[in-house]
């Protein structure tokens, strides 16, 4: 009996020292990543607007988007938000900007863990270029009769994107509609 | 001496993936492009290197009986100090690599290792087998992700060289690829071992 006592107190000195340790890692490292990612979102965000200002918004369903406005005339360039849906075995997230009339300015995908080679090809520029200049009316891949031609053999990824894409321009749409920020 | 026969066995005659046939998993997962293999090659030789170090350093302290477990958490130890570390500091690989260095803890390379070297050896040579496997395991893996890249996507490293009348042949970066690729490399490893 004593001799298991020994053995799991000395396991849990072992897992206390490793815990400690990872304790005082991640209290270094946290803040870094958490900035690093707060700065990679303003940048995508700039490269699909350029040169606004961004407020956060946020719709009825309480996602939260970004109103890209003129620094100097406050005339409302367009919306940035992440549009995020399941996709064939990851969540895709894309970074969406649209002009003030709801026309897509441009895509990116920025967290996707499809498969490699055929979902995981969704990054590529050739992919996420098409999405520019459409509109809800066409936002479908091309098998549901719609302008986005899908990646082939990944249509469950293309679709999940282009529906996400969708569904979050309605949502912004519809919140701004509703009377949200003009 | 023995310090350069422990690091260069990791690499031909005790090679951990061709040899010993450790570390399937992550093998057979990050080897679609040479950039991921580098990747994980390099990290594991990291986990393996740290983890080879403090293993043999406790050994004496370590009860036979628990010594399993303690080695898993000094190996998870690490591997959440590399991924850490890593998002932090190197987000570009972190991004390619996120997916696969939780994979690190279950590489049967790390925990073999441990038990089988680093648990009866002093700190010298538990360095030296660390590296050497490690080295062993980051060029294997480049062999198959070359293998496989070059078929699946017909790049390197990401660079284009194949003609561009060459149709990838995507099976080669799908799962069955990968199998179909470590076959031939372990027949063509166990030819070479027959004829000498």
């Amino acid at each position: 009996m004593k001799y298991y006592i020994k053995l799991s107190l000395i396991l849990l000195i072992f897992c206390a020292v490793a815990s400690g340790i990872l304790a005082y890692i991640n209290t270094l490292t946290a803040p870094v990543i958490a900035q690093r990612k707060a700065k990679e979102e303003i940048a995508t965000r700039e490269a699909l607007i350029p040169n606004a200002n961004f407020t956060q918004a946020q719709t009825a369903d309480g996602a939260s988007y970004f109103v890209a406005s003129n620094p100097e005339t406050q005339e409302i360039l367009g919306y940035t938000f992440i549009a995020a849906e399941i996709g064939y075995s990851s969540t895709v997230q894309t970074m969406v900007g649209v002009d003030k009339d709801f026309k897509v300015l441009g895509i990116k995908i920025i967290d996707q863990a499809e498969t490699p080679g055929l979902g995981a090809n969704c990054t590529n520029d050739n992919f996420t270029s098409q999405y520019a200049g459409m509109t809800i009316e066409n936002l479908y891949v091309d098998k549901d009769g719609g302008a986005v031609i899908a990646l082939s053999g990944a249509t469950i990824t293309s679709r999940c994107i282009t529906n996400s894409i969708r569904n979050r321009i309605q949502a912004v749409k519809s919140d701004i509609s509703a009377g949200g920020i003009q | 001496m023995s310090f350069v026969k422990e690091l260069s066995k990791g690499i031909i005659k005790d090679n951990p993936i061709f040899i010993l046939v450790l570390g399937m998993c992550p093998t057979l997962a990050v080897t679609t492009s040479v950039i991921n293999a580098l990747g994980m090659g390099f990290a594991a030789t990291f986990v393996l290197l740290c983890s080879n170090i403090i293993i043999s350093l406790i050994k004496n302290i370590t009860p036979s009986k628990i010594r399993i477990p303690v080695y898993i958490v000094v190996i998870a130890s690490f591997v959440s100090i590399v991924d850490m570390v890593m998002a932090a500091y190197l987000p570009g690989l972190h991004k390619s690599l996120g997916l696969f260095i939780p994979l690190i803890v279950v590489n049967c390379i790390i925990l073999g290792r441990a038990e089988a070297f680093a648990s009866k050896n002093n700190v010298l040579l538990s360095i030296a087998d660390a590296i050497g496997m490690g080295l062993g395991f980051t060029l294997s893996l480049s062999v198959i992700a070359t293998i496989r890249e070059i078929l699946g996507a017909g790049t390197w490293l990401g660079i284009k060289i194949t003609p561009l009348t060459y149709d990838p042949m995507l099976v080669a970066i799908l799962a069955p690829g990968a199998f179909i690729t470590l076959g031939f490399l372990m027949a063509l490893m166990n030819m070479l071992k027959e004829k000498k």
